[in-house]
């Protein structure tokens, strides 16, 4: 089936799910292929909206029917109607007109599907995940010109000036062009050889953003990673992934093979799983599991990995995420969108208080607030955690999601919006996360072990009326400056930033109420 | 010698062992040996610097040798401040920076503010231990040392020679404002099963430097870290719950190296306490592991010839990788 991919003339019916909802995917897709038909019946990855799956894609002659949460009778009633030659639309939620043989997904013009730019998801949902037919339909793979074109893409690395997405990047939020030159002098002055490691172990179950891009496009990341690798001079190429995330490893592995046929074996790939634990996803961990210690702690720093990282080798360490903003750059031939100083696109996970989390792009232009569109909250909400698990407490959207704007808001960059309703108590939120750090950080330094202790418990003392902000304050501070990794920098944060918005509730809870009857029933 | 022998066949995929059951990394001038150095710590890059360098500490110039951190510099020169750098050890170059207690950060110009004890020194470097923030960030951590200490110091065999209270002392810590650990129920037992060295974990700062000692310098394999954040504690390679279950071969060189009463000679448990009439040290915590040792102390403990090890990787063999996966095809 579908050896020859999904991308061409004639009708086809699509099943579109995540690794969450695989399992009524599967069914869906069973059930699909019940009739005797002859039109082919292709699973594909998600497209970023959980709640529509599994979503049917039924396409016939450059029109496409979309059906979220299609039951399986229907699904046998649009085989055989599709087969029988028409396509039926009854019930659809949207119907597209495209060019009959696109590569990408025609997304429809209103609804969540018509929010932000699918720049990097332009494929998702739509192709055969590693399936190399579907992936070169409109454009070649990356690594095929990569040696030839290392230049030029430097080039325009330099002038674009794209930056690392997501905590576990070795670039996080920098120029990626400064991490590959560094491990390019280091290459030349020490002659050793580079590697590139794909950190997907993004064990934040919010943080949907990898997963998504490799469950649903994992050739993508792999082609731009492999033409990375060949640019620097890497030697291995070995992708980190979560021991808990079967389906995102099953199609990592079968891209990876795939890649090797077609364009070469002089750099080996692995795929290695490493351990479903929040602080194993930080860059040195990563490197630490992947070197088999049966502990995980983070190394100092400088140097950064990109001088001595695995094996003393340099080691340049990218995200999914940053992958497919470089291969999307390289493809549309350097061309970006967004704000200059922090160039392309973010893919957002929206969660918190709302249904069933959804992953949008949006280009760094834009302003949070698109996410309030794309969810069913009831009013108004309260505030939003921007950032993931550490990321920052705000009561506004109104930020452009690029770098400079989001820090300068104390928020944090690694793509996760939760959003509260109003009813949510703000300190147990905070409280949760302080003890979330308490009980995840690796040990090694001070500011975050003991600090995340002292923080959780002098969280916990407000409940006994004991409120000391500046001794708060101090704390944090201490954590965030002098912590060895990311996880205790900032771990400080959503207390930090939740302390400056709701102050008042803090001391309420000191006083002896909640006022939202959360934590203290009055 | 080719720089990265572990690399040598890196290219060979077919038949090759995965990357991740290679060895660890042997750094520069350290033994190598063929058993497997379980310390559970991270195999840290080279924080020293490259070169020669100047730099400005304080306002005083100092040049350093090649192979030196800041810290080094922080040293020699006559600061405005106190940096306790606690858990550093500046006598052995195989042991440490492990850069856990963070009491040594100090500002430069260019980097903000840094650990001095395991930032390499760069040339021009202009540092300054006096900035508000620096001293209120050691000051902070030193207090986070403590608040999990049971700083009982009137009966520990440390008394009188124990660098965290002569750093606690120096920079006139009268009350640690996160307190200290004083209550008896949380405190872990002490390990007496050794003829030689007693554990009271209850007073380590996890520095480390027993673990290098032991593991660096003695090459004895004996010493590990285990355990996550609050649960993080010196443990053993084999698994062992005591020191007389451990591989241990009593050479003693932990003791030397620890800053604190948690590691301390039997015979000297009792030498630097104050003499109160029927209170120890052990009764002061309250629990012991290890029975009372009667018979004639052997140099090495029962479990020495046996080699075992608990450590395994984190990750597991049964990884999905190509290399299984282009086998059936
Ligand atoms: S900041 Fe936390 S997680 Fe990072 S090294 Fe320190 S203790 Fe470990
Ligand atoms: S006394 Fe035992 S534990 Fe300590 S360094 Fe020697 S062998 Fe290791
Ligand atoms: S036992 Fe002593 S040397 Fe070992 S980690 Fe603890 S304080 Fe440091
Ligand atoms: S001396 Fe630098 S962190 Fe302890």
């Amino acid at each position: 089936m579908a050896e020859d991919g999904s991308i061409g003339e004639g009708p086809i019916i699509r099943v579109s799910t995540s690794g969450k909802n695989r399992i009524r995917g599967r069914e869906v897709l069973h059930a699909a292929r019940e009739p005797t038909a002859s039109i082919p019946i292709v699973e594909v990855g998600p497209t970023g909206i959980r709640e529509l799956e599994p979503l049917i894609l039924a396409t016939y002659q450059g029109e496409t029917a979309f059906y979220p949460q299609c039951s399986l009778m229907r699904v046998r009633d649009l085989v055989v109607a599709l087969d029988d030659g028409s396509l039926p639309t009854k019930g659809a939620m949207a119907v597209t007109e495209h060019d009959p043989d696109t590569a990408t997904l025609p997304t429809p013009d209103e609804g969540t599907f018509a929010l932000g730019h699918r720049r990097v998801l332009d494929r998702s949902g739509w192709v055969v995940p590693a399936n190399t037919h579907d992936y070169v339909a409109s454009e070649d793979f990356l690594a095929a010109t990569a040696a030839d074109r290392a230049d030029e893409w430097l080039s325009t690395l330099q002038d674009v000036s794209l930056r690392g997405r997501g905590r576990g990047d070795g670039a996080c939020d920098t120029p990626v062009v400064d991490a590959w030159s560094t491990v390019q002098t280091v290459r030349d002055e020490r002659e050793s050889e580079p590697v590139v490691v794909v950190n997907a172990n993004e064990a934040d179950p919010n943080a949907e953003m990898d997963r998504l891009l490799l469950e649903s496009n994992p050739l993508a990341v792999l082609d731009a990673a492999l033409a990375v690798a060949r640019i620097i001079g890497a030697t291995n190429l070995l992708v980190y992934l979560n021991e808990n995330e079967d389906l995102a490893r099953d199609r990592v592995n079968e891209a990876a093979a795939e890649l090797t046929n077609k364009v070469g074996a002089d750099i080996p790939i692995e795929a290695i799983a490493g351990p479903n634990e929040y602080k194993a996803g930080e860059m040195t961990m990563a490197i630490e599991a992947l070197e088999g210690n049966h502990r995980l702690e983070a190394r100092l720093r400088p140097p950064f990995p990109t001088e001595e990282g695995l094996y003393g080798r340099p080691t340049l360490i990218h995200t999914p995420r940053t992958l497919a903003q470089i291969r999307s750059l390289f493809a549309n031939g350097g061309d970006t969108i967004g704000t200059g100083s922090d160039p392309g696109t973010r893919l957002v996970t929206v969660v918190g208080d709302i249904e069933t989390p959804l992953t949008l792009e949006l280009p760094t232009d834009e302003t949070l607030s698109v996410v309030k569109q794309a969810v069913d909250l009831d009013g108004r909400p309260k505030a939003a955690c921007v950032g993931g698990v550490f990321g920052g407490v705000t009561r506004s959207l109104d930020v452009p999601i690029h770098m400079n704007a989001l820090t300068a808001a104390n928020l944090g960059t690694n793509g996760v919006v939760e959003l509260f309703g109003q009813n949510r108590c703000m300190l147990s939120v905070v409280g949760n996360r302080a003890s979330f750090a308490e009980k995840e950080n690796c040990g090694r330094c001070f500011p975050c072990r003991g600090g995340t202790q002292q923080l959780a418990s002098m969280l916990r003392d407000i409940y006994d009326g004991a409120f000391d902000a500046e001794k708060i304050r101090e704390l944090l501070g201490t954590m965030r400056r002098s912590s060895i990794c990311q996880f205790g920098q900032d771990a400080q944060r959503p207390v930090a930033t939740a302390m400056n918005e709701f102050e008042s509730e803090f001391r309420a809870h000191a006083e002896g109420y909640c006022p939202n009857d959360v934590c203290i029933q009055t | 010698m080719d720089s990265d022998p572990i690399w040598d066949d890196a290219h060979d995929t077919t038949g090759t062992e995965p990357i991740w059951k290679k060895s660890r990394r042997v750094r520069e001038g350290q033994v190598e040996i063929n058993a497997v150095l379980a310390t559970g710590t991270a195999t840290d890059p080279d924080v020293t610097s490259d070169e020669t360098t100047t730099i400005t500490v304080d306002g005083q110039s100092i040049t350093l040798e090649p192979s030196s951190t800041v810290l080094d510099g922080v040293a020699e020169a006559d600061t405005n401040e106190s940096v306790p750098a606690l858990c550093s050890y500046q006598k052995d170059d195989r042991i440490g920076p492990r850069s856990a207690c963070r009491t040594c950060m100090v500002e430069s110009d260019e980097y903000g503010l840094i650990p001095s004890c395991s930032f390499p020194a760069r040339e021009g470097m202009d540092i300054q231990t006096d900035t508000p923030t620096a001293s209120e960030t050691r000051d902070v951590n030193l207090d986070l040392v403590l608040g999990g200490h049971n700083l009982l110091c009137t009966t520990c065999g440390k008394n009188g020679r124990c660098e965290l209270q002569e750093v606690s002392i120096e920079n006139e810590v009268e009350h640690p404002r996160y307190g200290v650990v004083h209550d008896n129920e949380e405190l872990e037992p002490i390990d007496e099963s050794s003829p030689f060295i007693q554990i009271d974990r209850n007073k380590c700062i996890l520095c480390n430097r027993c673990v290098e000692a032991c593991n660096d310098v003695q090459v004895a394999g004996v010493l590990r870290m285990e355990g996550q954040a609050g649960d993080m504690r010196i443990g053993f390679q084999n698994g062992a719950e005591t020191m007389m279950g451990s591989t241990c071969i009593s050479c003693g060189h932990c003791v030397t190296v620890c800053p604190t009463g948690a590691l301390v000679e039997q015979n000297l448990v009792e030498a630097a306490t104050l003499p109160v009439p029927g209170f120890t040290h052990s009764n002061s915590v309250g629990k012991t592991m290890g029975e009372e040792y009667t018979s004639r102390p052997r140099r090495m403990t029962p479990m020495y010839t046996e080699e075992h090890t608990e450590a395994e990787p984190k990750i597991d063999e049964q990884t999905d990788s190509i290399w299984q996966y282009s086998d059936n095809e």
